[in-house]
């Protein structure tokens, strides 16, 4: 019990030292291959390029709209229970949540078409985990608080329990296409492999306790609620048997499940890069428009109906002929059979959470020459209008998710600065749910054909990374080649 | 020289990257935590016309019966319940004076408990009662230990009388709010 209390507690709370998918920093730093995985139609310089396995693009994402580790764990000395009632039940509200994301690139490769040198390949593998939970306000209070004393009339909503989460491997190909000097587009088609999915993000009812007609109090339930999993269940059973071979087990379902054997499914991200004029681009891209058809190893829970109940009741005259004692029993019996809930392995779509972009920049501060002299950039290669030009950029980005909840946006003000061919930073203002301080600041470095970014947010809450409601870091090495060496 | 500021500067980043600190944390406090929730809930509610108390005749017994009751003896309410209140309420329309007892009863049918409520005849009003269980109350075991209800409603005027209220009743209303201690 104790045990169980600790993981969802972790859960809940150590989601967001890893979370929200916004990758600001990311976004429009062409100068980084992995910027293709954001926007398949921004512009590209490489003749090829190779992200090192497994450490080319990793990054990990984790924010809290409420509550932050520091806020409860401080060693304050202030009591525990205090702060979980002013900190976390009496300020936070339904639409504050708890989310992760981490992406780990297994390989990722592009080139340039030989016979199409405006096409720009590329192709590979990831694996992403998304988890987001809202704070489940109406259940937590009746949880720390109950439905009696000052709670009597209260209607606890029990729509508040929304929480999604996925394992999912991901193979993709790209395409990226310079129409002309001034547009660029891009499409990437993407097949999922899921490794495990749940969600329970359709749930409606009330509980609630009021003070009846017949007798002092009665409590009605009206539950339509559904927790859906698929990819868990198989994990689950490993797990519970735990057998000497657990680990092996779960290595193999876990392989199995990257490499397609579990529940499939289709998506496709596009973009594109249009230069305005000479100095002002602007770009826009969607992602993730996809779904996952969930039918192995699906275990879904339904709880539905409603009832009310005022305890036993005996009308006389009606009941004097009703020598029945299991009048407590008779009422559990009939509250369960107007309240079913049960299991079933029944098949369900699960959406992937859609992304889109959108960003205007201006670019300023001629170099004096052209930071990819050598590129194999196809038709606007070498123009005199080529934006790389510029040493200087500055603009805005949009940021918008789908959400269980709706959608979540940002705002995000930035400036980028190029040093020649081997350095180029990048900082971003970003005001979101989380946090209105966020200044990320992105680095990329090239040192002969190996490339190096590193992109941080949220740098003011680095002195306690604790108390901090975002937290980003993405960072990756590749190999890039401009010309045919 | 500009350069070198921005390289600087590059470096200072990546060592604040690297260099990110955190006040101390103690988890240990997860273990402080107390989850206390009051609930509520209707229990037993009995109501009677005055014809069926007159068919009791006069001191006659219009209602007994027992009934299981394992909602108090349920392992997680013996091993959570920290205190609680039940109340009782009692309105009589009727023009009889009445007795009603509530008796908690073991699994073996033992009275661990009881209560008398004498009730006035018509106008007697809204008679509430509230018994304290757990610390300063009656002892926890009683309900954790009941099993079965027995509840006996006896006239203790005659059985000719007729009230002048519309639709003339006795209500019995019983209702629990207990404290339990979930961590």
């Amino acid at each position: 019990m104790r045990l169980r209390s600790y993981l969802v507690f972790s859960v809940l709370l150590g989601s967001f030292t890893i979370s929200a998918q916004n990758k600001e920093l990311l976004y429009d730093f062409y100068e980084i291959p992995q910027a293709l995985m954001v926007n398949p139609g921004v512009k590209t310089s490489e003749k090829w390029h190779v992200g090192i396995p497994v450490i080319s693009g990793l990054s990990f994402q984790g924010a809290t709209s409420g509550v932050t580790v520091n806020d409860l764990f401080a060693n304050d000395g202030i009591d525990f229970t205090t702060k979980v009632q002013e900190r976390v039940l009496d300020v936070m509200t339904r639409k504050d949540d708890f989310s992760t994301t981490s992406q780990i690139e297994g390989f990722t490769i592009g080139f340039r078409g030989r016979n199409r040198p405006d096409d720009y390949y590329s192709f590979g593998m990831y694996g992403e985990t998304d988890v987001i939970v809202y704070w489940p306000k109406d259940l937590a209070i009746l949880a720390f608080e109950g439905n009696g004393g000052n709670n009597i009339g209260r209607r606890f909503d029990l729509g508040d329990l929304n929480l999604r989460g996925e394992m999912v491997n991901v193979f993709h190909f790209g395409v990226n296409r310079k129409m002309s000097n001034t547009l660029t587009v891009g499409a990437r088609a993407k097949l999922y492999s899921s490794i495990f999915q749940f969600q329970s993000i359709k749930n409606s009812g009330t509980f609630r306790t009021t003070e009846g007609q017949d007798n002092i109090y009665v409590t009605s339930i009206s539950a339509d609620m559904q927790l859906q999993t698929a990819g868990v269940k198989g994990f689950y059973d490993i797990l519970e048997e735990d057998t000497g071979t657990t680990r092996k087990d779960v290595t193999s379902l876990f392989t199995e499940r990257v490499l397609l054997g579990g529940n499939l499914g289709l998506g496709f991200d596009a973009g594109f890069s249009y230069q305005l004029t000479p100095q002002t681009t602007i770009t826009g891209s969607v992602l993730d428009i996809g779904f996952i058809y969930n039918n192995k190893d699906v275990w879904n829970y339904t709880f539905s109906g409603s009832t009310s109940t005022q305890g036993i009741s005996v009308y006389l005259p009606e009941d004097i002929d009703n020598l029945d004692n299991n009048l407590w029993q008779e009422l559990i019996d009939d509250i369960d059979e107007a309240l079913p809930h049960g299991e079933n392995t029944s098949s369900y779509i699960s959406f992937r959470p859609v992304k889109a972009y959108g960003s205007i920049r201006y670019d300023f501060g001629e170099g004096g020459n052209n930071t990819f002299d050598n590129c194999g950039c196809g038709v606007n290669a070498g123009g005199g209008g080529n934006q790389d030009f510029y040493r200087n950029s500055i603009g805005g980005q949009l940021f918008m998710m789908k959400r269980p909840r709706g959608v979540q946006a940002a705002l995000t003000g930035f400036y980028q600065k190029r040093f020649g061919r081997g350095l180029s930073l990048k900082t971003t203002y970003t005001i979101d749910k989380y946090s209105f301080t966020n200044v990320g600041l992105g680095l990329n470095l090239q040192a002969g054909p190996v490339n190096f970014y590193v992109l941080g947010d949220n740098l003011l809450s680095y002195a306690n990374v604790a108390d901090s409601h975002y937290a980003f870091l993405q960072f990756g090495f590749n190999i890039i080649s401009w010309n045919d060496n | 020289m500009k350069r070198s500021f921005y390289l600087l500067l590059c470096f200072a980043v990546v060592l604040m990257l690297s260099q990110s600190c955190t006040e101390q944390q103690d988890f240990g406090q997860f273990e402080d935590l107390s989850i206390t929730p009051t609930l509520a809930t209707g229990l037993f509610y009995m109501e009677s016309d005055e014809a069926t108390i007159n068919d009791a005749g006069t001191f006659g017994t219009f209602y007994a019966q027992t009934v299981n009751f394992d909602a108090f003896n349920e392992e997680f309410v013996a091993d959570h319940l920290i205190e609680g209140t039940i109340t009782y309420e009692i309105v009589n329309t009727t023009s009889k004076q009445l007795r009603i007892t509530i008796e908690y009863l073991d699994e073996a049918g033992n009275t661990l408990d009881g209560e008398l409520f004498n009730i006035d005849a018509d106008p007697s009003g809204l008679m509430t009662w509230e018994v304290a269980y757990g610390p300063g109350g009656k002892s926890l075991d009683i309900l954790a230990n009941t099993s079965n209800l027995r509840l006996t409603a006896t006239n203790l005027s005659d059985a000719i009388s007729v009230s002048s209220q519309p639709e003339p009743k006795v209500k019995f209303k019983s209702a629990a709010e207990f404290l339990f201690r979930l961590k």
